[in-house]
């Protein structure tokens, strides 16, 4: 019942893999997971719909050229195959450009905005020596075709929505902007080369080096402690006010984020959201605003997205968008740390329900109860109920049930079991 | 709190930055302690550092630059704290520097490290070929009983190298203690890393002037 994590095989073990062995990052996923990680996905998917968010599915494999077109780099850790003319496939190593491929090429006539919603598996090979998994379920929304405050507003709204609905307590969601960086650096006047190794250190979140570059950089006492200072700053409205008054040729951008948190605090979201101009994404696509989702009990953020405006050009149709994916292993994970697990499943390992008792069976599902059928002979009930953690054992008693409650050890006759188990809940 | 060189420096600067360290203070073997105020310490080896605050273990950690550059771990590098000051360097004997002559006979030179990364990336920059001999103690041995023509190390005061007979060739970078934080905690305990940044900024300015 155990999945072994140590079978997995090194990529760069030769020998053939012991009997059971899955490839390194692969795993199996067992009933309890299973149906909790389609609890979180359900409840995601409502907030999805409540939006009108339709949902879309790509495959899984692409064309590594069509990828390629959105991100240059953006394959570097894919699963890459050959088709039988030998082109380059990959297995989607995101979920994003997939579906702002679909967008651009299949809703081309779509009058717009466009909404829609996924839930897919994306690969990325693991790397070696962290314990990350090669496959990645995400599920996420994108807004395609509205730009401005609001359009962002909305995507944030959904995120913390689809969070709460999912049963994360307390999410933080941060807010970075790329445009507000830019405009900083553009007023800034730094040279390109300066650009490139404060940008690269912005990737590596290496804000020592970011500092180190902007007390080289020459430029008046206040713009350099702004510059410096720029990535560690956080906090709500005043960190953009702040930006915008020693650097006016952020002002725009400094002003649109602003009206985003306006929009926000309307919603009730001040004490979930915090602006940090150090958020900026290592994807070279991100437009404007970008956005990471946090909750205790992750290591990484549990979703992520932003605005990227120049991405469906890549695919010919160019529209403004927003979105975002929310990484579902990771949000379980921080789920299971907060939330105890309920306990017995609510159903009935009926003796008999494969022969003896095949109405009764029926009866009983017919109900809402789940029954786990054995038939008249086999003597596994207890053991089966154990296992899998089912909360009533019923053996024949003439025409009546005897049934075992497990979660008191109580015992009861019923003649009527399709009504008195029900009124157990 | 990284075991080894950097540790009492890493608490002393704590202490002037009015981290309460006292329970690290008389530790024995424990691995995990608790701090009055709440605060759980954990020591583990340098190298394990970013290992633990990657994966959220730690909400932050101190460790040395040369762990960050050869780990490459995803963790936010917030604050240079100025000491276990040291340097990355190629070395080999002492003489004339054989380098030269064994790339252009053999075509590649054999390199003893504990940092490959480091190591490849620095013969990649400078357009060499190399052979990476992986050890994990004692790297100034390498070059001695012939295992390696160089080493790629870290020196403080290059004592080591002078000992065993080795002669510093290039240097690679320079490395210093750095604070890191996961990128998770960063967000979640924004309030609480920033505070502890401000008093930890003032305590190294105070320590270097």
């Amino acid at each position: 019942m155990h999945s072994v994590h140590t079978l997995n095989v090194s990529p760069t073990d030769t020998t053939t893999p012991a009997a059971g062995a899955l490839p390194s990052g692969a795993r199996d996923v067992l009933p309890v997971e299973a149906a909790e990680l389609r609890g979180v996905e359900d409840a995601l998917r409502g907030a999805f719909a409540r939006y009108g968010y339709r949902e879309v599915r790509t495959p899984v494999v692409e064309y590594a050229h069509q990828l390629e077109r959105a991100e240059s780099g953006g394959l570097d850790r894919a699963y890459r195959l050959f088709d039988e003319a030998g082109r380059v496939l990959v297995l989607r190593p995101d979920m994003t450009i997939p579906v702002a491929r679909l967008i651009a090429t299949r809703l081309s006539e779509h009058p717009g905005p466009i909404r829609v919603s996924y839930t897919g598996s994306s690969f990325r090979v693991p790397q070696p020596g962290k314990p990350v998994a090669s496959e990645h379920r995400h599920a996420g929304a994108e807004l395609v075709g509205a730009d401005g405050p609001e359009a962002d507003a909305e995507a944030v709204l959904l995120l913390w929505e689809a969070l709460r609905d999912a049963g994360l307590a307390g999410a933080r969601i941060g807010l970075g902007d790329v445009s507000v960086t830019d405009a900083v650096l553009g007023g800034l006047q730094i040279p390109v080369d300066a650009r490139a190794r404060l940008s690269k250190a912005a990737e590596d979140r290496d804000l020592v080096a970011w500092r180190a570059e902007a007390a080289a950089a020459e430029m008046s006492a206040p713009h350099q402690e702004l510059l410096a200072g720029l990535p560690a700053m956080r906090g709500h409205a005043e960190v953009l006010e702040t930006v915008a008054r020693v650097v006016p040729e952020a002002a725009a951008a400094c002003d649109r984020m602003v009206r985003l948190l306006g929009l926000l605090d309307q919603e009730g979201l001040h004490d979930a959201v915090l602006v940090d101009l150090g958020i900026l994404r290592d994807w070279s696509y991100y437009s404007g605003l970008v956005i990471e989702a946090y909750a205790a009990g992750a290591a990484l953020p549990v979703a992520q997205g932003g605005r990227y405006d120049g991405l469906a050009t890549r695919f010919g149709t160019p529209r403004p968008a927003v979105g975002f994916s929310i990484e579902l292993e990771s949000l379980h994970r921080a789920l299971a740390g907060a939330v105890a697990r309920s306990g017995l499943d609510f159903g009935v390992v009926l003796v008999g329900g494969l022969d003896d008792r095949l109405a009764q069976a029926a009866e009983i599902r017919s109900a809402g109860v789940p029954v786990i059928a054995l038939s008249a002979s086999d003597r596994r009930a207890d053991a089966l109920a154990a296992a899998e953690g089912w909360r009533f054992v019923a053996h024949p008693d003439g025409q009546a049930l005897r049934i075992v409650d497990r979660a008191d050890g109580t015992e009861f006759v019923s003649m009527r079991p399709q009504e008195d188990l029900p009124s157990r809940r | 709190m990284p075991l080894g060189a950097l540790y009492v420096d890493a608490i002393a600067l704590l202490e002037a930055a009015d981290v309460d360290v006292s329970p690290l203070r008389n530790g024995g073997r424990k691995l995990v302690f608790d701090a009055p105020d709440g605060t759980v310490f954990i020591t583990t080896r340098p190298s394990d550092v970013p290992t633990y605050v990657e994966a959220g273990s730690a909400d932050i950690g101190i460790v040395g630059r040369d762990v960050i550059i050869e780990r490459r771990p995803d963790v936010y590098e917030l604050l240079d704290l100025r000491f276990g000051e040291c340097r990355m360097v190629y070395a080999t004997a002492a003489g004339q520097d054989p380098t030269p002559e064994v790339i252009a006979r053999l075509g590649v030179v054999r390199v003893a490290t504990k940092y490959p990364r480091v190591a490849e990336a620095h013969f990649l920059a400078t357009g060499r070929q190399v052979e990476l001999v992986k050890v994990t103690g004692s790297v100034e041995l390498g070059p001695l009983v012939g295992l390696a023509d160089g080493i790629v190390d870290l020196v403080a005061t290059g004592r080591t190298l002078r000992e065993n007979g080795l002669v510093e060739r290039e240097e690679i970078f320079h490395s210093s203690a750095r604070l890191i934080a996961n990128r998770v905690s960063h967000k979640l305990r924004a309030e609480d890393i920033d505070a502890l940044i401000a008093r930890l900024a003032q305590a190294v300015a105070a320590e270097s002037t």
